[in-house]
């Protein structure tokens, strides 16, 4: 491993040393604002990094890890994400009294668990990754140990949590059993028609796909999703939300976008199970948010849909139209992100402001729009941009997707898409109607106090989500160019 | 760059609006009001001066968007889209003159909502590259939304969700059909491209030209709204406020027609021929079926929406006709109807401002107290059956004529949905203006004479001129 490919892992290795570091300074001063600016400072240093790297081709840093361009852009992902979590969990953590040190230790393990997945190309890393990412999760998610429910949530992703890895495991080894080789691209890798009817390789290949299934909270995998967004914080939500799921997704799409796998994928069988993932994700999904009156539960069931719209780009089915997929899955899921870390950003202003209501619910968004305008326009084009509707960067995102089903002629998908994007839509807009609501608002509801500085981030992340709506191409031809 | 501009200022003069109202209450009206006015005035003057004559498309500005894609902002204007955005301005200022009173909450906000509609509506009515058609298309959705959900009658949140879902899912089908066409352009000429000129030359594989058709068709068939998709409608202009259900019946809906006769017809001549007797026979379940609900309600609203369906009924059947008489009567009955439309619920409106209700059983004797009112009201009720003098008898005059050549036994048929219009047309105007008095009333205001004043001079003029609009070549459609 010589120096120069030893570089492109830079900024993975900031935030390991920032971990290393964080530790040695836990142990020689306990303070909030220190350790949260020190954390901040790794997680920036290694988005300069990161952009810095923008423009090398693939190259391999030992077996495990294979570094490219995709990948350094579901790391800025990762790491944008990842600031705004910060963000939020300093406000969030300013309520409780005592030092949290150990939260933010856990939150860089979070992003090194993401990191790694990112660029991972071996199935060793890969499951080093997920388990790294996992374990730090699970102590974010009950870390307010005092808060209702904080317990049992943190249990049940615990449980389910490590039984979604063991599958996993036995899958990676059945598949090991076949190719003798846990390198995603299986370079050693001669017959590949013997693979396709492998009833062991294809089995294998399922339990592997339910373990990530698992993680991006897909059905049937995804009962845990309402209860640990509900449960848990508001920052550590947003966190499974986004960081978890992009770095488990790409992770997925770099190893299913090898040519075995994009062989293998062929099989009808594989197709099918995929495919009806995909389906029963946006449907049910979409369905099950219908009748939720808890903000958390609504995104949660929201976000299962969008992980089955964006499955779709599983099933390309030529090498041609890979590049176009990996831009359609790296523009949805920056459109994607940006619309979770605006609202989960309101959720948290407005827990910060109330201290009584650990839950939000549609109603307590009412008539908003007349009293806040500013968190209540951020909401309303958050939803929009989940919903797809044009000026949000989710309808260049849902855009993406279905120039490339339609390309693919993946009618059944599309079908689902709309029937979905439909249902989606009856619960999107009553939530909108709410803040729009000219009813007398609770009497209870905290004045609204916001400092210069959330103020501009409030803005910042409207204009941010516009200007990717309106103009598409600045982020578009980034895309294009790697 | 005039359509730029127009559509720039609206938004501007929203937001300005929107802002003073904060201020002082009171000014977003007049600034709606004067900003609609110089701007419709302004394009009017660019219109008579300019040197085109506009018979076919003429490209206005073209800006690279988002280049993956290779999309671009196209703009375009002829005869066709020329005649609806001045449709679209006049309507306008009857919305803006009609909601004075009405609206007395979060005016300033109200009225950017109804300049930001304009605005897309424009975009709509002027977009050549399809992709940028499609984002017109629905960004002029969510004020129009928010005007129905946040000013709207009792039912409004329903309404607005049935309203948006409708309108969002079978425009889906239209983007899934616009991403199609633009793959076939790359087959054939080695790029994609969004833009409707390029589309044109295009050989469409006949297999599957007809599913993108009906994509296409769907989107506007809602939009129409035909039978069976239909169902959004009454609810819609029930539950919107007046200058909502105006800008509805007089403009959305014809974004629907103009969908069908520059896309549908335009760009799929075989398909269409193909669709035709199915879309023939929808129109005439459209005209008779709605003649028949309009019968039926008990709201006034309700039942001018419903003969909406009915009317727009026509204007499908004539478009698939595929005639030069008939699609004449297309352009006028587009016309005619946004008139007309447009006037039955600005009195719907003037009536719930003075009794509260918009049940047809608490009405009556109107006539009494407001004999200037009821004339109205009866000259609108009679161009909307049909009265010759008027311009929806032209419409539909040659509608009928032209379709008759094509669809003799449908036309015949459809020809009982005029029956029925007088039919429904004399029960409107007796159950609210005629009968024992039930209410004390008042007669109209100067504001509301000069608004059912200058509709009416519009629709007589047409009626006895109607060459003011069909000497300009609308030859899209063939």
């Amino acid at each position: 491993m010589d120096l120069f490919a030893l570089s492109m892992i830079v900024p993975q290795l900031i935030i390991a040393a920032g971990i290393v570091l964080a530790m040695l300074l836990v142990a020689w001063r306990r303070s909030q604002q220190l350790i949260a600016n020190f954390t901040l400072f790794t997680l920036i240093l290694s988005l300069v990094a990161t952009i810095h790297g923008f423009g090398f081709d693939k190259i391999s840093v030992t077996m495990l890890l294979a570094v490219d361009d995709y990948s350094r852009f579901a790391f800025i992902l990762v790491l944008s994400a990842s600031i705004v979590c910060l963000y939020l969990s300093k406000i969030m953590l300013k309520q409780v009294e005592d030092v949290h040190d150990e939260y933010y230790l856990l939150l860089l393990l979070v992003v090194l668990g993401a990191g790694i997945l990112v660029v991972s190309d071996h199935f060793a890393s890969l499951f080093l990754g997920f388990e790294l990412l996992s374990i730090a999760i699970v102590g974010l998610v009950g870390y307010c140990r005092k808060a209702p429910n904080a317990v049992e949530t943190g249990f049940k992703y615990l449980i389910l949590s490590a039984s979604a890895s063991s599958f996993m495991l036995l899958g990676i080894a059945f598949m090991y059993a076949q190719t003798g080789d846990l390198s995603f691209t299986q370079t050693g890798l001669e017959n590949v028609t013997l693979l396709k009817i492998s009833l062991l390789y294809q089995i294998g290949f399922m339990l592997f796909f339910s373990g990530v299934a698992f993680k991006l909270s897909l059905v049937p995998f995804h009962f845990w999703t309402p209860d640990v967004y509900q449960g848990a914080s508001s920052p550590v939500a947003m966190l499974l939300a986004t960081v978890s799921k992009c770095a488990m997704f790409i992770v997925l799409l770099k190893c299913c976008y090898t040519a075995t796998n994009l062989m293998l994928l062929q099989n009808d069988k594989l197709f099918e199970f995929i495919a009806w993932i995909a389906i029963l994700s946006m449907i049910v999904g979409n369905s099950l948010a219908l009748k939720q009156q808890s903000i958390k539960r609504l995104l949660a069931y929201s976000s299962i849909a969008h992980m089955g719209y964006l499955l779709i780009v599983l099933l390309i089915s030529d090498s041609k139209g890979l590049n176009m997929a990996w831009q359609s899955v790296l523009f949805y899921l920056t459109a994607y992100l940006l619309a979770n870390a605006s609202i989960f950003t309101v959720i948290t202003l407005m827990n910060r402001d109330s201290e009584v209501y650990q839950d939000i619910t549609i109603n307590d968004w009412r008539g908003l729009f007349w009293q806040q305008p500013l968190r209540a326009t951020l909401l309303i084009f958050s939803l929009l941009s989940f919903a797809g509707i044009p000026l949000t960067a989710g309808f260049i995102g849902k855009f993406y997707l279905i120039t490339l089903a339609a390309n693919q002629a993946l009618w059944a998908l599309l079908a689902a898409l709309i029937i979905g994007s439909g249902i989606a839509l009856a619960y999107y807009l009553p939530v909108i109607f709410s803040l729009f609501s000219l009813e007398k608002p609770r009497d209870d509801l905290p004045p609204a106090s916001m400092s210069i500085l959330e103020k501009c981030a409030v803005i910042l992340l409207i204009f941010t989500g516009l200007a990717i709506g309106i103009f598409p191409n600045a982020i578009g031809r980034v895309l294009q160019a790697i | 760059m005039i359509i730029s501009l127009l559509m720039i200022g609206l938004v501007f003069s929203g937001g300005f609006a929107w802002y003073m109202e904060t201020k002082r209450s009171g000014q977003a009206k007049f600034i709606a009001l004067l900003a609609t006015i110089i701007l419709g005035s302004s394009f009017t003057l660019y219109i008579a001066t300019s040197p085109e004559s506009y018979a076919e498309l003429v490209l206005l500005t073209k800006v690279t968007w988002i280049s993956v894609f290779n999309i671009h902002y196209m703009i375009a204007l002829d005869h066709l889209s020329i005649l609806l955005l001045l449709l679209t301005f006049i309507l306008t200022v009857v919305a803006i003159l009609i909601s004075w009173r009405e609206i007395t909450h979060r005016q300033g906000f109200y009225y950017f909502n109804l300049l930001t509609t304009i605005a897309g509506i424009i975009g709509v009515f002027t977009a050549v590259d399809m992709f940028l058609f499609f984002f017109f298309w629905e960004v002029m959705l969510l004020p129009m939304t928010a005007l129905i959900a946040i000013w709207g009658h009792e039912n409004r949140h329903f309404a607005a969700i049935k309203f948006f879902i409708f309108t969002q899912v079978s425009s889906l089908l239209m983007l899934i059909a616009i991403i199609l066409m633009a793959f076939i352009h790359q087959q054939q000429e080695g790029q994609l491209s969004f833009a409707y000129q390029d589309w044109l030359t295009l050989t469409l594989p006949a297999d599957y030209s007809y599913y993108l058709m009906l994509g296409f068709f769907i989107a506007f068939a809602v939009k129409l709204p035909s039978f069976p998709v239909h169902s959004w409608l009454p609810d819609a202009h029930t539950q919107a406020p007046t200058a909502g259900s105006v800008l509805l019946a007089g403009i959305l809906l014809k974004t629907g027609a103009y969908g069908l006769i520059r896309f549908v017809i335009v760009l799929f001549p075989q398909a269409s021929e193909e669709f035709a007797p199915i879309a023939a026979v929808l129109a005439l379940i459209s005209i008779l079926y709605g003649a028949k609900m309009a019968f039926a309600q008990t709201d006034f609203k309700r039942l001018v929406a419903y003969s909406s369906i009915s009317h727009m009924g026509f204007v499908m059947l004539a478009l698939f006709a595929f005639n030069a008489n008939a699609f004449q009567g297309v352009i006028i009955t587009l016309v005619a109807h946004g008139l007309s439309s447009a006037a039955l619920f600005t009195f719907a409106g003037m009536i719930y401002a003075r009794i509260h209700s918009r049940d047809l059983r608490e009405m009556g004797g109107f006539w009494r107290a407001s004999p200037v009112m009821g004339g109205f009201a009866l000259a609108f009720v009679a161009a909307a059956f049909g009265m010759p003098g008027l311009a929806n008898f032209i419409g539909e005059f040659y509608s009928l004529i032209g379709a008759f050549q094509r669809f003799p036994l449908i036309t015949i048929l459809a020809a009982l949905g005029i029956i029925g219009s007088a039919i429904y047309g004399m029960l409107l105007f007796q159950s609210s203006f005629q009968g024992p008095v039930k209410n004390s009333f008042i007669d109209l205001s100067i504001r509301e004479r000069f608004i059912a004043t200058s509709l009416f001079i519009f629709l007589l003029v047409l009626g006895l001129f109607p060459n003011l609009i069909l000497q300009y070549s609308f030859n899209g459609g063939l």
